[in-house]
């Protein structure tokens, strides 16, 4: 699948509309997506940081996004997740890249890390399982 | 005003702050705080289409739930501990029990069972207030708290709308 392709499907969401996010990088191995803070992002108006709802919801988006791709399942079954909260994410851009950890025939264990600045210093990283049966 | 109206109106007031913020998801979810008490918070989340897999607006993401776990983890330790500076969450854990497949409102309920000088502890449960309907999803947070004297919410009380 094409990036645009992957877009297009992310697309077909109203929550992943309502998030607002852009694939920019797909390969064997990893899916990288970028997210501009806007109002709605904000969890935390005195330091105009990212709800942490917002990083866990990008961070799942991704994850099923290379679930999809890789087993060319639309819309993966999330059965649970875990978030590591690092460093608060400030306005501006949240980078993430979902990992595939586990690709099993019933089960998919996916790890993210979101980044802003620097790539060195992540603000979030997450454990994703999904159910693919 | 005797203690536990006093204590009560605290907690209104808290509630209140919290959910009146100027911009941001918490107004975008369009909360209902319907019990806040230092024991636990229940939250309501009306329906939102835009919150949905799907554009017919059979199914809730999994992520809106996550958040909506976040924010009422918040909301219970501002409510259970006192001299709250600001807090952040360390880690955050959601099971996703079954789909969310329903138009009703959802209802959040989130409580501290355990607070340290440093840490909070959460636990909490979301289902449609649909009677007869089991639970969709549960979460643990454990927050960092940091305690003084001004709080976040006092501030946020004087920011206004769109500042």
């Amino acid at each position: 699948m094409t990036l645009e392709e992957l877009q297009a499907q992310c697309a077909r969401v109203p929550f992943f509309r309502f998030i607002d996010f852009t694939i920019t990088n797909a390969d064997d191995d990893a899916i990288f997506a970028s997210m501009e803070q806007s109002n709605r992002h904000i969890g935390n108006p005195v330091i105009g940081a990212f709800h942490g709802g917002i990083t866990a919801s990008f961070m799942e988006a991704i994850a099923s996004v290379s679930v999809s791709r890789n087993w060319d399942i639309l819309l993966p079954k999330p059965i649970n997740l875990t978030i590591d909260y690092l460093r608060p994410a400030l306005a501006g851009t949240l980078f993430t890249k979902a990992t595939i950890s586990k690709k099993g025939r019933r089960m998919a264990s996916i790890e993210t890390v979101a980044w802003q600045e620097d790539a060195k210093k992540p603000v979030a990283k997450g454990l994703f399982h999904f159910l693919l049966v | 005003m005797d203690q536990n109206d006093s204590t009560k109106a605290r907690m209104a007031q808290i509630a209140s702050v919290w959910n009146a913020r100027a911009l941001g998801l918490i107004s975008e979810m369009d909360l209902k705080v319907e019990k806040a008490e230092a024991g636990g918070v229940e939250v309501r989340m009306p329906f939102n289409p835009d919150f949905c897999v799907d554009d017919e607006g059979t199914m809730l993401h999994g992520g809106i739930l996550t958040a909506l776990l976040d924010s009422a983890f918040g909301l219970a330790n501002f409510l259970a501990i006192d001299n709250v500076a600001t807090m952040a969450t360390v880690d955050l854990r959601v099971e996703y029990l079954r789909p969310a497949q329903s138009r009703a409102d959802v209802i959040v309920s989130a409580e501290c069972y355990r607070q340290t000088r440093h840490v909070a502890f959460n636990s909490g449960r979301v289902w449609f207030d649909t009677p007869g309907l089991p639970e969709v999803a549960r979460g643990f947070a454990s927050f960092s708290i940091i305690r003084g004297e001004t709080s976040m919410l006092d501030k946020l009380n004087t920011m206004g709308p769109g500042s």
